[in-house]
């Protein structure tokens, strides 16, 4: 329209071989990445004959769930998928609870200690689980949380980081509201449920699925505190599948399409969140970022 | 003390202790969390600190060690090259994820359709939510040699191709650890750097189209200049990042390209949980956290003086 044909934002376009070595850039990412995300989902949803066809596989000649069902049957994928659900969801609802008290507790304007209490949450940002794997493992041991659910949901129960989100959450949430209603004689926990909760539900969504993302990811955990493989979690399992198949060897004891069956069951509950609640996931991990 | 200053001084504690009491059921919220803490958190950082100057054997007491575990982890050529490794794999995986997102999200930025742009950004991001178990689940199987990069080289070289068993290759493996790195968290980084670019004031590049700046001059001068502090946070975190890249290496590695690409951390996990030599893997652990705070320390002081000067 006008503007297009005004010489002024003309200028503001790259010119037209810039443009080309543009889209070229950017059907190579696109096919870098979109690729082998497709070669997956095709891949899993063949035959184990089709899938042994080496080469490029990126349409179906024969479309099948057999990969699938070979995962359940033959690799028994249903007890980690089992484990991975529970001590997600189990420990991601607890983390959410708790980030929100101790959110709550650090918003305490005239509370004694708040200073202390405050350093000694956000201190334990600076200390990265990976580096006290060990310990991590002798604790684990000592406690007799080896090998266990508990165990599996109490390391990285808590984050920092969690809190702190929480706590600039309630921050805007005006300090003279809970004080009036404290004044009234309102309990903290009401002051807490009635007043906090509602607002920060953005908040709560917000941790929720990033956490819930975190820990279903998570390896550092269970490759140092699980030996039962009936306790192994998707990531465990996924690897030791993929340990005993072509990469190495050249013979596949594992068919390709149940390999990628496997890879799509761990990647799917992420990609649902993705889908559905991108705005709260992308919020808490962008902000993650940030808090550097 | 004049008796004043005592009442006074009572009167304080008093108070204190009064708004202690009223706030006693906040206290008791807040507990669990750092007993949590102190349990989970403190405690095995100064474990891991205590144990790196002991000899904890499989039998036996444990005795003090002195700075023996130290002086191993430095003369050991396992954990030199283990350094070596997470150094070469870290540095090139940074950098190439830091050139593809920042050349995504600038080129990104030049799309003007709308539903092109965020389903290329959609597509960028998904390897990074992804775990490692998957993405590199996904590589191994593609580099097998029935997989795809070898069906595309097939196809380009014709029947001579031979095919290459990419995950056996040692002098493949670093290149694909690096790649592979970036593949999965370029997306991460290019949507960093669209977000700053986005909020870029279009005045800024109307101003310089109109003293006849070439779109390439504003990308140039405008818009790489605004997003500077963004280059910072990756800059920090990718450097912080650079020693502690567990997962990739854990699920990736194999016997044959193990002594190519084990990093410090999957050494630390093997010789301190599988082999339980504790001592020196211990050691190692805290070298990599005084190295990790160290280098974010370092790198937030270069930018600070940036920032003034």
């Amino acid at each position: 329209m006008a503007r297009k044909s005004s010489g002024l934002w003309r200028r503001n376009e790259l010119t037209a071989p810039q443009k080309a070595v543009m889209w070229l850039f950017l059907l190579f990412v696109g096919i870098t990445t979109f690729l082998p995300m497709w070669n997956v989902i095709v891949v899993s949803t063949t035959t184990a004959l089709e899938s042994t066809r080496s080469g490029i596989v990126l349409w179906w000649r024969q479309f099948s769930l057999e990969g699938f069902q070979y995962v359940f049957s033959v690799c028994k994928l249903g007890r980690p998928f089992f484990n991975s659900f529970l001590v997600t969801t189990v420990g991601t609802v607890i983390q959410v609870f708790l980030s929100s008290i101790a959110g709550y507790v650090l918003v305490q304007r005239d509370l004694p200690f708040r200073g202390a209490i405050t350093s000694f949450i956000l201190l334990t940002m600076m200390i990265p689980g990976d580096l006290t794997m060990i310990s991590i493992y002798q604790l684990n041991r000592d406690l007799k949380l080896l090998n266990t659910y508990q165990g599996l949901i109490l390391n990285g129960l808590i984050s920092g980081f969690s809190i702190l989100l929480m706590r600039n959450y309630f921050e805007s949430i005006s300090y003279t509201l809970s004080e009036s209603a404290r004044i009234d004689g309102a309990s903290e926990m009401r002051i807490f449920a009635r007043i906090y909760m509602p607002v920060s539900l953005p908040g709560l969504a917000t941790v929720f699925f990033m956490e819930y993302v975190g820990k279903w990811n998570g390896i550092t955990i269970p490759a140092a505190i699980l030996t039962n493989e009936n306790m192994y979690t998707l990531p465990l399992k996924l690897k030791a599948m993929i340990l005993t198949t072509s990469s190495v060897s050249g013979t596949a004891q594992i068919p390709d399409n149940a390999i990628m069956a496997a890879i799509v069951i761990s990647a799917a509950p992420l990609l649902i969140i993705y889908v559905f609640a991108q705005k709260f996931l992308l919020a808490g991990l962008n902000l993650g970022a940030t808090k550097e | 003390m004049t008796p004043a200053g005592k009442t006074r001084r009572r009167n304080r504690t008093g108070k204190l202790w009064r708004r202690v009491k009223r706030y006693r059921f906040i206290y008791l919220m807040t507990l669990p969390v750092l007993a949590y803490f102190l349990v989970f958190s403190y405690y095995p950082m100064a474990l891991g600190i205590y144990n790196s100057f002991r000899e904890v054997k499989l039998l036996g007491a444990a005795s003090f060690a002195g700075l023996n575990n130290y002086r191993t982890i430095f003369s050991s050529p396992v954990y030199i090259q283990a350094f070596v490794n997470t150094v070469a794999v870290g540095s090139g995986k940074f950098l190439l994820q830091f050139i593809w997102g920042l050349l995504l999200a600038v080129l990104l930025n030049e799309v003007h359709r709308k539903a092109v742009r965020s389903a290329f950004q959609t597509v960028s991001y998904v390897p990074y939510l992804l775990s490692w178990s998957v993405v590199g689940s996904i590589w191994i199987t593609l580099l097998s040699p029935s997989g795809l990069v070898n069906g595309l080289a097939q196809l380009f070289q014709g029947d001579s191709y031979r095919k290459i068993v990419f995950m056996s290759e040692r002098s493949h493996a670093r290149a694909i650890m690096i790649f592979t790195g970036a593949w999965k968290d370029s997306g991460y980084t290019a949507a960093l750097f669209l977000a700053a670019i986005i909020s870029i004031n279009p005045v800024l590049y109307e101003a310089a189209s109109i003293d006849g700046a070439t779109r390439l001059q504003q990308i140039r001068h405008i818009l790489i200049p605004s997003i500077r502090p963004t280059v910072k946070v990756v800059v920090v975190l990718g450097m912080m990042g650079l020693l502690r890249n567990f997962d990739q290496i854990f699920v990736m590695a194999n016997s044959s390209i193990l002594d190519k690409v084990r990093n410090l951390l999957y050494l630390i996990y093997n010789e301190g949980i599988v082999q339980f030599r504790i001592g020196p893997a211990s050691a190692a652990a805290c070298v990599v956290l005084l190295a990790t705070m160290a280098i974010s320390f370092t790198v937030r002081h270069l930018i600070r003086y940036d920032q003034l000067s």
